[in-house]
């Protein structure tokens, strides 16, 4: 079985050891820097709201994250013991207007939405459940001698 | 976060290292700000270190780059991976600020 599953605390200076995982669970599976980085921001916008948004303030608990390559697939579960909170229902972002009417916020659903194939909410008796799949194209798996690998 | 500055003639140049997430997004901006309200009006950010950008970054480059507007200051960015590039266009950002190929190119356009 192709996975690698951790737990973090619900700390924002727990991120970086997740972005280490991504990448070696990428290098050890020959994906691309595209999808490396394509997990790296989406799982950082999810972890980020979990983090910020669904605990009261100090409490601590735990966030579980599990990566699988299944049938030409990376799924990414992300589960947490916080209050109910659906991502996808948040509203699509105002991304017109020039600098001076642009609006800063909302950015960071619309990655996860748009870097992702797929993004799957449900609750599961006290925990939220969030599944982000993305198809790997041939392209995104790179034989040695790619890009990730080098040119030797 | 690391956030190495330097001067090339007029231009304060600023290179973030490392991830512009949620934490290392905000001293980054603080950053960008002081180097604004110290009085310089010509700022390069060079991109070329960050491991990678998240929403929250975008965000604090918007208001460095609103911030920079307001005064009249040049904000210029370099060293775009190819990723990063890519949630400019996603984010509908990448038309509101000016991007150069290289360090030397986007000191020139700062000026």
């Amino acid at each position: 079985m192709e996975n690698v599953q951790t737990r973090i605390p619900n700390r924002l200076d727990a991120m970086a050891g997740v972005v280490s995982i991504v990448e070696a669970f990428g290098k050890e599976h020959g994906l691309s820097h595209r999808i490396v980085n394509d997990v790296n921001v989406a799982l950082d916008e999810v972890l980020n709201n979990i983090i910020s948004y669904a605990f009261e303030p100090g409490a601590r608990s735990e966030i579980g994250i599990r990566l699988e390559i299944i049938g030409g697939k990376i799924v990414i579960d992300i589960d947490d013991a916080g209050r109910p909170f659906d991502p996808l229902g948040a509203p699509p972002p105002d991304l017109t207007g020039g600098l001076r009417e642009r609006r800063v916020g909302g950015l960071g659903i619309h990655f996860v939405r748009n870097l992702m194939d797929a993004v799957e909410y449900t609750r599961v008796g006290e925990r939220n459940r969030l599944r982000l799949s993305k198809t790997l194209a041939s392209d995104e798996r790179e034989e040695p001698g790619g890009e990730w690998h080098g040119n030797r | 976060m690391e956030i190495v500055e330097m001067l090339r003639g007029p231009v304060t140049i600023i290179e973030p290292r490392g991830a512009l997430d949620k934490s290392g997004a905000p001293p980054f901006g603080d950053r960008i700000f002081a180097v604004i309200d110290s009085g310089s009006r010509n700022l390069l950010v060079d991109l070329q270190q960050i491991v990678y950008i998240s929403s929250a970054g975008f965000r604090t480059l918007l208001l460095a780059h609103k911030r920079a507007d307001e005064v009249k200051a040049k904000l210029v960015l370099c060293g775009v991976s190819a990723e990063v590039r890519r949630l400019f266009e996603l984010g509908r950002v990448l038309d509101l600020f000016t991007i150069c190929a290289t360090r030397d190119e986007g000191v020139a356009k700062a000026t």
